[in-house]
């Protein structure tokens, strides 16, 4: 079976903690600095008068005046989110994050450990605890187990078996797909609001309609494919984070600070020389939020100068003034896994070279030697940018 | 720049024998459920760098739709997959010739998954 386990408005939870009284009145999560002025995620209180997810600040205000707004913590919810998923996995279960708030996993493996599929799916909601409502659904399938999920009430199990899939999967809102907001709208035009509705329609003509996406959303109210869980490989928790005496939105600062933060993580033991491959860096705002990009190096490495230069142009993308600076190392690989040049640039030695040649022409044929081409540098098709021709000589 | 025993040559009227360079190969790729690569040549993805759509020549008959990403495998090699035409989201891909490495003459068609260099 595969379980999936969702927390709903994570990120509005996670923002929360800091002002808990606000959980039990009318908020909701502030639209992010940069995009749409939409808002996240609401509490019941705000449901309950009408504000709903995704709507427009300006509407959602005008619906419920005392509505507050609470500033996003990318950063805390991240942090959240990593500590229940390893939580999971200190319960034994291999976990794959799909998204913030949404994970999933096998419970095959760990099934005789707790005495079968009920108590093992109990005991990874007692893992995570109560304080953030998870739910979890199981199916044979990934996106079945989601759609038994979002239909869970907090701290419930939904297991959903392989012959009544289609009948529990058939009154479902269309909302469980991942669809764009344009596209539900054109379904619930041609009268197709239910999963069981849409999976009713024959599949050439619904990718014919709506395109690839619309096949596969299609797929998925069949129940989708029988996909296997992998678990993800933990982080290594490497960090660094360095608190400024006060709030500093000067860029330059900001780098020198983040160059230090590169020489101190470098520096810690636990990185075993060890290569970087996917850094994470967090800020705590002055306004209270907070802020988090990652990134993965093309190459891995462990040469500050290649790291702060990579990074550096992210710090511009701040949405205010900066408390308290942090460098995760998310991601580190074997220091054995890096490639160095056969030959040093410029080491060439071109008469040998051209004798090699020769000695591969007159070994293998005629045209065995080639040169490359370009005929279509321009071209977005990679094979048709350049042709190998023969060089005879 | 030596020609790899195999590959596929189109004779040009003077009689020179000339090679796509960059050809795609087919490659066996397990994808998950989103149509990311899972697997490609039966060694595990570590990780999906980047992903991107190349739709070009579509006012011909020979249109090219291709899902490309860029992954690093377990082995910490990069390389780049894609998956061509629209069906994307199928969860083992292979090609026609789903043989890992086989040659493709031609812009691949009808589907399948490929690793390509120059991408």
């Amino acid at each position: 079976m595969i379980a999936c386990l969702t927390i709903p408005g994570l990120d509005l939870k996670a923002a929360l903690r800091r002002t808990p009284t606000l959980a039990l009145r009318p908020a909701a999560l502030a639209p992010e600095p940069q995009g749409e002025t939409l808002i996240g995620p609401v509490t019941a209180a705000a449901e309950a008068a009408g504000v709903q997810p995704g709507m427009r600040l300006g509407e959602a205000l005008a619906t419920c005046p005392s509505l507050a707004l609470v500033e996003p913590d990318a950063a805390g919810a991240e942090l959240a989110w990593e500590e229940i998923v390893h939580a999971l996995e200190d319960a034994g279960f291999s976990v794959d994050p799909a998204s913030l708030g949404v994970a999933y996993f096998e419970t095959r493996g760990v099934e005789r450990l707790y005495g079968g599929l009920e108590p093992a799916l109990r005991r990874a909601l007692a893992a995570v605890g109560t304080e953030w409502d998870a739910r979890i659904g199981a199916a044979g399938r990934r996106f079945a187990a989601l759609a038994a999920a979002s239909v869970a009430r907090p701290g419930q199990t939904v297991v959903v078996a392989d012959d009544e899939l289609p009948q529990f999967l058939a009154p479902l809102p269309l909302t469980l797909l991942p669809l764009e907001r344009g596209r539900y709208e054109e379904l619930e035009a041609l009268g197709v609001r239910k999963l069981g509705q849409l999976a009713g329609l024959p599949g050439g003509a619904v990718a014919e309609r709506l395109g690839p996406d619309g096949r596969r959303a299609w797929g998925l109210a069949r129940g989708g494919t029988a996909a296997r869980v992998r678990g993800r490989r933990p982080p290594a928790a490497v960090a660094a984070s360095l608190e400024f005496p006060e709030a500093v939105g000067n860029e330059l600062t900001l780098r020198r600070a983040l160059a230090g933060l590169v020489e101190t993580a470098l520096a810690r033991p636990e990185r075993r020389d060890r290569f970087l491959r996917k850094v994470a860096l967090a800020a705590r705002l002055e306004s209270g939020g907070s802020w988090r990009r990652t990134l993965t190096l093309r190459e891995p490495s462990a040469d500050p100068d290649r790291i702060r230069v990579a990074l550096s142009p992210r710090l511009a993308e701040l949405p205010g003034p900066v408390v308290e600076l942090r460098l995760e190392l998310v991601e580190l690989t074997e220091p054995t896994g890096h490639q160095l040049e056969l030959l040093a640039a410029g080491a060439e030695d071109r008469s040998r070279l051209r004798d090699g040649l020769r000695q591969v022409r007159a070994s293998t044929g005629s045209g065995s030697v080639c040169t490359v081409v370009e005929v279509a540098p321009w071209s977005r098709v990679p094979e048709s940018r350049a042709l190998l021709v023969p060089k005879d000589e | 720049m030596v020609a790899r025993a195999g590959e596929s040559r189109t004779a040009r009227p003077e009689g020179r024998v000339v090679a796509r360079f960059n050809a795609p190969r087919a490659a066996r790729v397990e994808a998950n459920a989103n149509g990311a690569p899972l697997e490609v040549n039966h060694r595990a993805v570590a990780l999906v760098r980047e992903e991107w759509r190349v739709v070009d020549r579509w006012w011909t008959e020979e249109s090219v739709v291709r899902r490309y990403f860029e992954v690093v495998l377990e082995s910490g090699e990069n390389t780049v997959v894609f998956h061509d035409g629209a069906e994307a989201g199928s969860i083992v891909g292979g090609a026609d010739d789903a043989r890992p490495g086989a040659w493709a003459p031609s812009a691949p068609r009808g589907g399948g998954w490929y690793t390509q260099k120059g991408a």
